[in-house]
């Protein structure tokens, strides 16, 4: 069965790409300078910020792409919360462990705190292309819907092919 | 070389975010203009880029020096990619994404000056 589009870049979704864009440019610059100039020196807080480019790279990924690649961008606005959440607090509370910095430390406060918004406006906008699409292929089936949603009723920016 | 270079830089992509902001308040989208100031910037990033890597040498500094050329490899990418998007969304956020480029170009271009003044 063909599925609906997700169409993720495209009104706010531009702005996102780009911010996420900027930041994978930023977040693996400094990923791969710390790794070739001294990865013993820190080498957990040097493997999260090669992590933490990966993902900013896949999200970027995601939000050009749309389709299918929404749930991975859901997933990977997820680990990217939960990265910047728990790096960040354990960098105030166990600032030990991370000899130097990353991308999450101190919730991202070297990159004015943006590390911390994106992921939350990532999952806000994919949450709203998945609903949008869901609600789409919903009006898409006559038998499940009501009487009158047909397929010339659907919205047509979120059901153009992929 | 580098220094009058980038300070024009961070001055035309400044003016740049400024113009895209209005643009997007009073919901126009990208024109000749902006796309004019956005060729100059990306001018003067591909020199700055050239002449920077011609001048390495001069920051003594092996992590500085590092960091300054992944700025300025980086650099260029982006007014290409935020004017291609610019101009194929047709709403005001076309003009959002390309004041967030062009905010960081003058962020990141004006650390690449501070890092070459202090060896330079």
């Amino acid at each position: 069965m063909p599925e609906t589009t997700r169409r993720a870049l495209g009104g706010p979704g531009v702005v996102l790409v780009v911010v996420y864009g900027v930041l994978a440019l930023a977040a693996t610059g400094r990923s791969v300078l710390q790794i070739t100039t001294g990865f013993d020196a820190a080498p957990l807080a040097y493997t999260l910020s090669a992590v933490a480019a990966a993902v900013y790279i896949l999200a970027t990924w995601c939000l050009a792409r749309g389709g299918r690649w929404v749930r991975v961008g859901i997933v990977a606005c997820a680990v990217e919360l939960v990265g910047v959440l728990v790096v960040g607090t354990l960098s105030f509370l166990e600032g030990d462990l991370f000899p130097d910095k990353t991308v999450w430390s101190h919730l991202g406060q070297g990159y004015g705190f943006v590390p911390l918004v994106l992921p939350v406006l990532g999952l806000l906008w994919f949450r709203r292309v998945e609903r949008e699409a869901v609600a789409a292929e919903s009006a898409a089936r006559p038998d499940d819907g009501p009487a009158d949603a047909t397929p010339s009723g659907k919205d047509s920016s979120s059901t153009v092919s992929d | 070389m580098i220094e009058p270079v980038a300070y024009a830089v961070v001055a035309l992509a400044t003016g740049l975010f400024v113009l895209a902001v209005v643009y997007a308040v009073r919901d126009k989208l990208i024109d000749d203009v902006l796309l004019v100031i956005a060729a100059f910037v990306e001018l003067g990033l591909v020199i700055m880029l050239v002449a920077g890597l011609f001048g390495l040498g001069q920051i003594e500094d092996a992590t500085e020096r590092l960091t300054f050329a992944a700025y300025l490899v980086s650099l260029p990418v982006i007014p290409i990619g935020t004017v291609l998007l610019a101009i194929k969304e047709k709403s005001r956020w076309a003009m959002g994404s390309l004041a967030v480029g062009a905010f960081a170009v003058a962020v990141m271009a004006a650390r690449c000056l501070q890092i070459w003044m202090s060896y330079a």
